[in-house]
């Protein structure tokens, strides 16, 4: 009982079906306060699919979702992001016309009841989390000018600026080269450290998530396989042969 | 008060007992809005030069100005390409008219009615920002007003379809025919200097912010936490009324009201033309395309005669290709620190 009191996000036997596809089956999840959870899994394994009900974007056909105690299963999104979750995108959705302190600023306004917060404000606290991710000198720079590094440096500005309790990244290292990777590896154990989140972590790149995250969860066709440290998972064998096929797993 | 001139900016100051102020005119962009105003204002002294109906193309273009300022704020905060705004134009036109007849109402007492009307339709027609999206909208947005010009023609004893409401009461009764068309063409040119401070002032602020981040991308504003149903039903309705009273305005202008003038989609081109032409949703570039389309339109028509039915729409296209930032785009400053919604519809 102790346990399901600290856990901060409670998935419980989630399921949603996209017409005949089941896309999740009776999924189960629980984070506690302060954890790093790599979701990891291949490709249509309904990794993105978990982030988008937890987030409030898909209703779940059954199952519901805790969040700090709360049941937050068919809010809507805004109203989940008000109670401090957050997410990143897979692919970078910037708002284009907006300039990159502009789409910071209006996550700050926006990310909690801050109704009497002027713009000059929400801009200076934007300003801030622009430089804390190491963007501030691109701050007029629209966000369709820049760089693909420089968008998942974005995104997660934008997503800091909410300030969430739960922070989901939904593979930020795709796309980016390996000294990229570090910077952006430490730059969110840095984030971790300085606002104090719990991380929910999805990622391909196995090397980095292999270092960064405490406990892996491991999902495949929907349903969850396996659960544990790094290590363990990295030998455990149904995963190997989800990743690499049957005859590899026997051998 | 001293005027100076001080690194190619004029600065005034006035200095009166406590009181300091000083504003600076930077005239090197002859852009700047306020000396734009000032030569509208001064558009009356020219007409009496050239002619009074001048002065009646210049307050239609002023109107389709205020029909198109609130149709950018629309297209901007909704995400939608409304092509129908046309609608809330009869609709105002349409109880002024027949308020006017049926119950020898004044122009000033229509109005609050107008509102309301306006009001009420523009309410429930804005559940059409959240049910529909992209195409489905603006085709949804496209028939209501060609239902609503049947409907005239249906129940033409009320609405007296083809001819039109006549001897609707008359905004200005000044006596001389010369000092009512000046009352006029100040008249819109006050409604007009409203809704372009009223439009500007909210996309500088935090809901223009907002309504940015709607346009381009409306379900990421949602997961940033923008309660967007809200924005989009807020926006839609707002800008609804602003239309009616263009339309209120029309039919205490002309006299005449008759909805197969605005009804269909030619009327619709042209200020969606305007909104482009303008600079794609840019506040202050709407009212230079209104006035660049409307004069456009009367030159070549008086020039070219029956030519200038496709002569006019390919010259516009043309611009569209070549001017892809509008005619704004060619005085704005390359280097912005704003907000700088166009229009982006995705989906």
């Amino acid at each position: 009982m102790k346990v399901q009191e600290m856990a901060l996000l409670n998935v419980q036997g989630v399921t949603k079906r996209f017409g005949g596809l089941v896309a999740l089956n009776n999924v189960e999840l629980s984070i506690k306060e302060g954890e790093i959870v790599g979701l990891i899994g291949p490709n249509g394994a309904g990794k993105t699919t978990l982030f988008n009900i937890i987030c409030g974007f898909y209703k779940p056909d059954a199952g519901k979702v805790e969040f700090d105690g709360r049941n937050i299963t068919g809010m809507k999104p805004y109203e989940i992001c008000k109670l401090g979750i957050s997410r990143t995108f897979q692919i970078p959705r910037p708002f284009p016309d907006l300039t990159a302190i502009y789409n910071v600023a209006l996550a700050v306004m926006y990310g909690k009841d801050r109704a009497n917060m002027s713009l000059g404000d929400a801009l200076l606290d934007a300003a801030h989390y622009l430089e804390f991710v190491g963007l501030l000198r691109k701050r007029d720079v629209l966000a369709r000018d820049l760089t693909p590094f420089e968008l998942r440096l974005l995104e997660l500005a934008r997503a800091l600026a909410t300030t969430p309790k739960l922070l989901l990244i939904d593979e930020t290292m795709a796309g980016l080269n390996p000294v990229e990777c570090e910077r952006a590896l430490e730059l969110i154990n840095r984030a971790r450290d300085e606002f104090k989140l719990t991380i929910c972590w999805i990622e391909h790149v196995m090397r980095i998530i292999m270092k960064a995250a405490e406990r892996v969860v491991v999902l495949h066709y929907g349903m969850k396989i396996a659960e544990g440290a790094p290590e363990e998972v990295a030998r455990d064998v149904k995963v190997i042969e989800a990743y690499l096929g049957e005859r590899r797993a026997r051998g | 008060m001293k005027i100076e001139l001080k690194r190619s900016r004029l600065e005034v100051r006035l200095d009166y007992k406590k009181l300091k102020l000083a504003w600076t005119i930077e005239p090197r962009y002859w852009r700047n809005p306020l000396l734009a105003w000032l030569a509208l204002c001064a558009l009356p002294l020219l007409s009496l030069m050239g002619g009074l109906q001048w002065l009646s193309i210049f307050t239609t273009a002023n109107l389709c100005a205020t029909i198109a300022l609130p149709l950018l704020l629309q297209i901007i905060g909704t995400g939608r390409v409304n092509l129908g705004p046309q609608l809330f134009v009869a609709l105002g036109g349409y109880t002024a008219g027949l308020l006017s007849i049926n119950y020898k109402m004044e122009a000033l007492q229509t109005l609050p009615i107008v509102i309301v009307v306006a009001l009420l339709v523009g309410l429930s027609l804005s559940l059409l920002t959240i049910l529909a999206r992209g195409i489905y909208f603006s085709l949804i947005t496209l028939i209501i007003p060609l239902v609503f010009m049947e409907i005239t023609f249906v129940f033409s004893d009320v609405f007296k379809g083809e001819t039109g409401i006549y001897g609707i009461t008359p905004l200005f009764r000044l006596g001389s025919h010369l000092i009512n068309s000046i009352a006029y063409y100040y008249a819109s040119l006050m409604i007009l200097t409203l809704y372009l401070f009223l439009v500007d002032k909210i996309l500088r602020s935090r809901w223009g912010m907002v309504y940015a981040a709607i346009n381009n991308d409306e379900d990421v504003a949602m997961m940033m936490g923008v309660d967007i149903n809200r924005h989009k039903i807020f926006v839609f309705t707002v800008t609804s009324v602003l239309t009616a009273i263009a339309g209120w305005f029309f039919a205490h202008y002309f006299g005449t009201f008759a909805g197969v003038t605005y009804l269909p989609f030619t009327f619709m081109i042209k200020i969606l033309f305007i909104v482009l032409i303008g600079g794609r949703a840019q506040a202050y570039g709407t009212i230079a395309g209104a006035y660049f389309v409307s004069i456009l339109d009367e030159l070549l028509r008086s020039y070219l005669g029956n030519i200038s039915h496709f002569v006019f729409p390919s010259i516009l296209l043309v611009l569209l290709v070549a001017l892809p930032e509008g005619l704004w785009g060619i005085y704005r400053k390359h280097k912005y620190r704003e907000i700088y919604p166009t229009i982006r519809i995705r989906r």
